[in-house]
């Protein structure tokens, strides 16, 4: 049986490329058409679910995301008081208001918020603990007291 | 015959001037040609690139060669194994022998299996030592158990596989052994043997490891 160790058959290495029985050109550009599909394949997988395609990730890597909010101006007279800087917008709509109805009460422009109180919305509890005592059964029926009639005690 | 072999007759007969030239001497027309064993058939699997391909069709086989020049000239024209696209496979199989674990001649066997995490360029290298060792008989010494060798390129790794024609642990121990060190694998290099009756389950066990 013939045989070789890796040695002696890289020994027989030639130093120039021989010819084969086959079609190897062919063969090669089988290789570099699959390679050149793979590719626009990937490309086109990568244009929608690469980096640029992908939405936002829940899972947040570098901390929560930077919400900007716009302090009030807070300004400080000399007694001590400390009053919010209206925006410039406003503040000129006030003086128009105040010049066509001179004398009348000036009323706050400022943006009431109101948190509501929704922690038991889907309860049937009540939503505020106001509500119970405007709920409460205050004067209890007695049945008793409603057999004896008024005219029968005069 | 060995190389001695053949070079000692060459020797014997370079007294002439017409002397057989042989593929050192003259790569363009030489008449020396050194014998493998057997004949080997170089199989190739082509990425499926449309979804009508089946295996059939992508398994193809390129060519035969039966001594070592013939190798050499093929491995000097077709891409190196890091050239090759993603999936693909290189197959050297004995004869006819079709690498399929179907095929009558592997049906009872089972494969060496080397996993080569990341793409080194080592790759090609690593490939070349075990054809080599593979078609010079070096791996197997007592006993023709090696019906083929495959390499699969793949994303999560290049794979090696040694296929036999048996699972018997005694032989296999010693052809593992072998792969290893043309692997050029330390202690830490896992190789794994599965007999082709468990290719169908994905969570199978390999029957050796080394």
């Amino acid at each position: 049986m013939p045989s070789y160790t890796i040695d002696e058959l890289i020994q027989l290495k030639p130093s120039v490329a021989l010819s084969v029985d086959f079609d190897a050109a062919e063969f090669k550009a089988i290789i570099e058409k699959v390679k050149q599909v793979q590719a626009l394949k990937e490309e086109e997988y990568a244009a929608h679910h690469g980096h640029f395609g992908r939405r936002r990730s829940s899972h947040l890597v570098n901390g929560r995301p930077k919400i900007r909010m716009h302090k009030p101006k807070v300004t400080t007279d000399e007694d001590g008081w400390s009053t919010f800087e209206p925006k410039a917008g406003e503040e000129g709509e006030d003086t128009s208001e105040n010049t066509s109805d001179s004398g009348a009460a000036t009323i706050s422009t400022a943006a009431v918020k109101v948190k509501p109180n929704n922690r038991h919305i889907s309860s049937s509890r009540p939503a505020d603990a106001s509500d119970i005592v405007a709920d409460k059964q205050v004067h209890g029926f007695n049945a008793f007291a409603a057999l004896v009639s008024d005219d029968e005690d005069e | 015959m060995s190389v001695e072999e053949v070079s000692q007759k060459l020797e014997n007969v370079t007294v002439s001037d017409d002397a057989p030239k042989t593929v050192l001497t003259d790569p363009k027309s030489f008449e020396v040609k050194h014998p493998l064993n057997t004949k080997w058939t170089l199989w190739y699997t082509k990425p499926a690139v449309d979804k009508s391909e089946s295996w059939s069709d992508l398994l193809r086989p390129v060519t035969t060669f039966e001594t070592v020049e013939e190798f050499w000239a093929i491995v000097q024209n077709i891409p190196e194994p890091h050239e090759l696209p993603l999936k693909s496979d290189y197959h050297v199989f004995r004869n006819d022998i079709r690498p399929e674990w179907e095929d009558q001649a592997n049906s009872k066997g089972g494969k060496w299996s080397f996993q080569l995490k990341g793409r080194g360029s080592d790759i090609d290298e690593l490939w070349l030592r075990t054809l080599l060792a593979v078609i010079g008989e070096t791996i197997d010494e007592d006993d023709s158990q090696i019906n083929g060798v495959v390499l699969s390129i793949r994303k999560g790794g290049n794979k090696f596989a040694l296929w036999t024609k048996s699972e018997d642990k005694e032989p296999l121990t010693k052809i593992g052994a072998k792969f290893k060190q043309v692997l050029k694998l330390t202690e830490d290099g896992l190789l794994e043997f599965y007999p082709h009756s468990t290719a169908n389950d994905r969570h199978a066990q390999p029957s050796i490891t080394l």
